[in-house]
């Protein structure tokens, strides 16, 4: 069963008196442990497929399907939920809690879960942020760290709930290049360790190479789906 | 809840400078107001103290009627014999003492001024366990029984600018009738001087002993009030002993009327009741201005932190816990600054109620005009009650909860997609 199904998804977005297609009858589907980009240029739909599939938007028309349920049929407590449990996010600007360390970043979606001991939440979270290599930074807060440790704290929040699926909008965008392409390896790392499956938007090249399958969109259709690895 | 209120904690002290601004109104907003309720409450309770001690005590007994010409001051209809009523009212549970007085009108006369003013005869030997005018006594002595000398107020003494030792003319009203309106006169030694803390008894009494008093005002045997203390019982006490004093004084004749000292300073209970109506004005605003505050800071919260919140939306977390967490950022600042002003206000109000705030600075017209509403000189004192710093304390937090709520309502509303985009 398809982790992620899209079938003849539709999104019009109605500005003023203008309504404006970002997608157009697009179908997809992607497997669990998948490492997807989804690439084009600005405004071929990239960011509103990851909305949609991160539970934060709707389709106008079409379904979407999410570990096989049936998104337009949630209730907006039940879309939390999923995004609580089953999904992590990683944005182009980290979006880290300010007022938080590298550490309570990391623990603050376990908190949330609620599902577990202090101690299991401690021992999780500092063996994530280990694991993204910021072992000796868990105090740190957001600004004493550099976009690339950020990034990785970012990741590693997003990893540690466990979740079934990473979405990250232009994870590098804010990066120079060599600390990108150590966020992408970190992120393909994880993937293979844990079998996440990671969907990417981007318009960065380096990040579409290094994709298992590139999705092509061009004004709000897929242009191309090409599996390479 | 705990991790909301710890994150709540911690972005309160994010903007440091602006917290502390909150904090500042917060504080000072209710520090005010908690000076202002412990400042009315002191004058509330120094007035009916002094109600108590120098003017009326807890119950006064008059013969049928004289109470309807009360503010005449007339010597009719007087009380019989009011000795023989003592065993009966001292057999009631709760009286503590009782005394016979004769209130008359009068003026006393320096041989160039003639200054009007309010009689007061009194039992010697009984009127310190009633009111507190004996030690009160700044220079010169208490009267005994048989002495014809008079005991006046330091403000009167000022005003007559007399001293113990010196003489007066004492003009006593002996009938109040308009047709057969009369007096006596009689030259009397000053003995004492006294400073009750009552403006009015200390600008406007005298006190002469009763048998004086009976033979100059032609009162033998008889007297215009009986007035009783009793052992510090509350309002309901009081108002039980003055049914149980009628019935027992009165049995079927209905010749003794007894009024509660509320009764009695029913003027002052309206004024302080008047004053209380006004000042739920003044801490209405006070509130608002701390409200207002909070609500100020909190709006600016949910526009500078758009993006968190949507991103803490795409996390998981549910409209309701948005809310909650910025109602607890909100209620946090009202809480700590609630505290703040509980301290500020509590040690103002401290000091207030040890040194207490006096009008001679603002002026003779100032302190009269503030001693023709309440019974207390020149001196205002604080009574600061733990209720009431409670009371505030909770007060400012809800009132901070309250005014966090719309806008924690519009960052739980925020659509998280547009909120991520915001810069």
């Amino acid at each position: 069963m398809p982790l992620i199904q899209f079938k003849d998804v539709s999104k019009t977005y109605h500005t003023g008196k203008v309504d404006f297609p970002a997608l157009d009858q697009v179908s997809f589907t992607v497997e669990s442990g998948e490492f997807l980009s989804i690439a084009g240029p600005s405004g071929s739909g990239k960011t509103t497929i990851l909305n949609i599939v991160g539970c934060l938007d709707q389709p106008t028309a079409g379904a979407f399907h999410f570990s096989d349920r049936n998104i337009a049929e949630q209730t907006s407590n039940q879309l939390a939920d999923i995004r609580r449990h089953h999904i992590g996010f990683v944005f182009q600007t980290f979006n880290l809690i300010p007022v938080l360390s590298a550490f309570e970043n990391v623990e603050f979606p376990l908190l949330m879960k609620g599902d577990l001991s202090p101690q299991e939440r401690k021992r999780l979270a500092g063996k994530m942020l280990a694991e993204v290599g910021l072992a000796d930074f868990q105090t740190r807060r957001p600004a004493e760290m550099s976009g690339g440790q950020q990034q990785r704290v970012a990741i590693a929040r997003a990893l540690v709930k466990q979740p079934k699926l990473v979405l990250a909008d232009e994870p590098t965008a804010n990066l120079d290049s060599q600390t990108g392409q150590e966020i992408l390896e970190l992120m393909k790392a994880m993937n293979q360790k844990t079998g996440t499956t990671f969907l990417f938007s981007t318009h960065d090249r380096m990040v579409m190479d290094r994709a298992d399958r590139l999705i092509l969109l061009k004004d709000g259709r897929i242009a191309d789906d090409e599996k390479r690895r | 809840m705990l991790p909301y209120l710890k994150l709540a904690f911690r972005n309160i002290f994010r903007f440091k400078r602006r917290t502390f601004i909150t904090f500042l109104a917060t504080s000072v907003g209710l520090s005010l107001l908690i000076v202002t309720i412990s400042l009315m409450n002191g004058i509330d309770k120094d007035s009916i103290s002094n109600i108590i001690n120098c003017q009326t005590s807890h119950i006064k007994i008059f013969a049928q009627g004289y109470h309807d010409k009360l503010d005449d001051y007339p010597l009719d209809p007087a009380i019989e014999q009011p000795e023989k009523r003592y065993s009966t009212l001292l057999e009631i549970p709760g009286v503590k003492a009782v005394e016979s007085r004769i209130l008359f009108g009068a003026t006393l006369i320096n041989g160039v001024d003639e200054l009007p003013c309010l009689g007061v005869a009194v039992e010697t030997d009984r009127d310190p366990d009633l009111f507190k005018i004996k030690e009160s006594i700044l220079e010169g002595d208490w009267l005994e029984p048989a002495d014809s000398q008079i005991l006046l107020g330091v403000d009167l003494a000022r005003d007559l600018r007399v001293k113990v030792g010196d003489r007066l003319t004492l003009r006593l009203i002996t009938s109040t009738d308009k047709k057969n309106f009369s007096w006596n006169a009689v030259d009397v030694e000053i003995k004492g001087i006294f400073e009750s803390g009552d403006p009015n008894v200390d600008r406007g009494r005298i006190f002469i002993p009763m048998a004086a008093a009976r033979e100059e005002l032609g009162m033998t045997g008889r007297a215009t009030e009986i007035v009783v203390r009793l052992n510090g019982y509350g309002e309901k006490r009081i108002e039980e002993v003055q049914q149980q004093i009628v019935q027992s004084l009165n049995g079927d004749s209905g010749m003794f009327q007894a009024y509660s000292w509320k009764q009695l300073a029913s003027g002052f209970l309206a004024v302080s009741k008047m004053k209380t109506k006004n000042s739920g004005i003044v801490i209405f605003v006070m509130l608002l201005i701390a409200s207002v505050g909070i609500v100020n800071t909190m709006l600016m919260t949910v526009m500078e932190r758009t993006r968190e919140i949507g991103m803490l939306a795409a996390m998981g977390l549910k409209r309701r816990e948005i809310l909650r967490l910025f109602v607890y950022e909100g209620g946090m600042i009202g809480l700590i600054g609630s505290l703040l002003g509980c301290i500020l206000g509590g040690l103002f109000s401290w000091y207030l109620q040890v040194k207490g705030f006096s009008l001679t600075a603002w002026g003779e017209t100032m302190q009269r005009m503030s001693e023709a509403v309440y019974p207390v000189k020149g001196v205002f004192y604080a009574d600061l009650s733990f209720g009431v710093l409670i009371m505030v304390f909770l007060f400012g937090t809800a009132i901070a909860l309250l005014g966090s709520y719309l806008p924690a309502r519009r960052a739980a509303r925020m659509d998280p997609i547009r909120a991520l985009r915001h810069i």
